[in-house]
């Protein structure tokens, strides 16, 4: 990518934040999602909450999801944290968040769509880290949910140039990044890392948004990045992509990514890979939905 | 919802009545996917359960549980779990059973094969529907064959052998009669086109349909019979091998990789699995379908 067009992205990208429907929650979650686990506390993100009734009661509906491996829906925040666990509820919220942060204006990537793809991502990204007995499955949701927040940017502040992408990426039934490198010269790993730098995410999630799509490029968090990156692949395979057909064979285990995942997990190798995705199937409908519920204010595709 | 359980165990319902399943059938779901590779998805438990429920009837057993003893328990184990198959797996006949199927061989496998093939002098496609039962899959593909002749395949022969272990089955394939149920999913433009109606609410396939096949009786057991059927590029085997134990379906498999060409694919039913029976097939991902591919020599990822 050539200096001007990071110029233009980051120009651009400055003017995101002034932007009004960010709700008042979402920067400081963010930052407690940043921290470190001993660092998270109970009391902040409770307090967090109280100032949005809407969140909070979205983050109700979501945390009693079957999804969630919940059997009966929590009461209140409190009891969300009990029997979910902090981090949970700290990654529910967000997804809660996520929903309403944008203007609603100018999609043009239809946002039911983008949130079935991002939703159904960071699922399959979770119960791939919990297969591996990966440490942090959490922080794998977050960074499923998080990593095309760049086509929200591109939606945002690129939105002409983007539609013609998008156009070309329906009409020739390709992998739309590479529909973005061809119509635009970058892609939504660049307009999405400029966002994550703005917004002082951690290192390792930033190089997810990042190089997703070139994991070769991740420095610091290779194994995370290529999780990703299957998830990423496996929901575009089955129905969670971006609402068109892709001409597109996925050998996941031929790719880098399983090999950069088997050298950090050993348990990759005994995975069902074909039962895994018949499981993601059952999970489809549930996913579909929880985003009619959190998601379900974005307006349509204007 | 097994992809994301991770606290307790979930009512199980079902999709028909909302109802709960018990949940012994997730149980004996577990278990015909261990002994035939079948996976029964969680919203489509109640048709398991209900074929249980037409077993236990015959049985006279009283309770799932009392079911899963038999299943579980010598003598008749094997008979009975034959039995269950039999009943789970009735009415997966029709035309056009797969989309997804028929969208990633026209889409994204004629072409790579075509591509592949250029070079040669004759151009010959080669498909087997290896336990073809009564036809259903055979006529699809050649339908779907016939479409791209004008097209990808101008020029080119396709050669589809239908093979079945059942003479009847054989001799219901070669007449090529269906009625409404075997056509539910076939559109009116391939009715148009491919079919004549013989009798009132029955549909015969066109001879220039029928043209494109070779029925005949087959044991896939018979080694020197699977020794002599080479030179496929493509290999249909759809809720066959399920019946076979673990050591026989290593057989046939092998068999089929050997039968295949470079490059060729090898297809099993929509929710059947390979699992760890073979190591030399890729396992390759297209939107909503999976097959194993045996990789082109010059990929050399053999």
């Amino acid at each position: 990518m050539t200096a001007s067009f990071t110029e233009t992205i980051r120009e651009r990208v400055q003017g995101i934040e002034t932007m009004p429907a960010i709700p008042a929650v979402f920067l400081p979650l963010l930052k407690l999602l940043s921290s470190s686990a001993e660092e998270a506390k109970v009391d902040e993100v409770m307090r967090l909450v109280s100032y949005d009734n809407t969140i909070a009661a979205q983050c109700l509906r979501v945390a009693g999801s079957p999804l969630f491996g919940q059997a009966q829906p929590p009461k209140s925040i409190k009891g969300a944290v009990i029997s979910l666990g902090l981090r949970r509820v700290e990654t529910i919220l967000l997804t809660c968040c996520l929903g309403q942060a944008f203007p609603a204006k100018k999609w043009v990537l239809d946002p039911v769509v983008f949130w079935r793809h991002s939703l159904g991502c960071a699922m399959v990204c979770r119960k791939f880290s919990e297969k591996l007995a990966a440490a942090d499955a959490e922080k794998a949701y977050m960074t499923g949910l998080l990593h095309d927040i760049g086509f929200m940017v591109n939606c945002m502040v690129f939105s002409k140039e983007f539609a013609t992408a998008m156009e070309r990426a329906c009409r020739e039934e390709i992998p739309l990044d590479e529909a973005e490198r061809a119509t635009m010269g970058f892609t939504h790993c660049e307009t999405g890392q400029a966002l994550a730098e703005r917004w002082k995410l951690a290192d390792d999630v930033i190089e997810v948004i990042a190089h997703h799509h070139a994991i070769e490029r991740s420095e610091k968090a290779q194994p995370l990045v290529a999780l990703v990156h299957l998830s990423d692949l496996l929901c575009r395979m089955r129905g969670l992509g971006y609402g068109y057909y892709e001409r597109h064979k996925v050998d996941l285990i031929a790719d880098p990514a399983w090999a950069i995942l088997s050298k950090e997990y050993r348990d990759l190798e005994g995975m069902d890979l074909v039962r895994f995705t018949f499981e993601l199937d059952e999970a489809v409908q549930e996913i579909h939905a929880l985003v009619a519920t959190v998601f379900g204010s974005a307006p349509a595709r204007t | 919802m097994t992809i994301i359980t991770q606290t307790g165990t979930l009512p199980l319902a079902s999709a028909e009545s909302g109802e709960a399943v018990d949940p012994v059938y997730r149980q004996i779901r577990d278990l015909v996917y261990k002994v035939s590779g079948i996976y029964k998805a969680e919203e489509k438990l109640y048709l398991l359960a209900d074929g249980c429920g037409r077993r236990m009837k015959q049985l006279g057993a009283r309770t799932p549980r009392d079911y899963w003893d038999q299943l579980t328990s010598q003598p008749g184990r094997d008979g009975e779990l034959r039995q269950l198959l039999n009943e789970i797996t009735i009415g997966e006949t029709c035309l056009f059973r797969s989309q997804p199927q028929l969208d990633a061989l026209r889409k994204v496998i004629l072409p790579e094969i075509v591509a592949e093939k250029t070079k040669q002098i004759t151009k010959r496609l080669r498909i087997w529907s290896a336990g073809c039962s009564t036809g259903e899959e055979s006529y699809t593909l050649a339908m779907n064959m016939l479409e791209e002749s004008e097209r990808l395949l101008k020029g080119w022969t396709v050669e589809i052998l239908a093979t079945d272990l059942n003479d009847r089955s054989v001799e219901t394939a070669k007449a090529g009669i269906y009625g409404d149920y075997a056509l539910r999913s076939t559109t009116e433009y391939f009715r148009r086109k491919y079919f004549s109606v013989v009798e009132e609410k029955k549909l015969q396939v066109r001879p220039e349909v029928k043209k494109l096949i070779a029925f005949s009786r087959l044991n896939l057991q018979d080694e020197s019979r699977m020794l002599f059927t080479k030179g496929m590029d493509l290999i249909f085997c759809c809720n066959v091998l399920i019946y076979f134990d673990g050591a026989s379906k290593s057989k046939v498999i092998s068999h089929f990789f050997s039968n295949l060409n470079f490059g060729g694919y090898f297809f099993l039913g929509t929710s059947e699995s390979l699992m760890k029976l073979n190591d030399q097939f890729h396992l390759v991902h297209f939107p909503g379908t999976i097959a194993y591919w045996k990789p082109s020599f010059k990929s050399g990822k053999l």
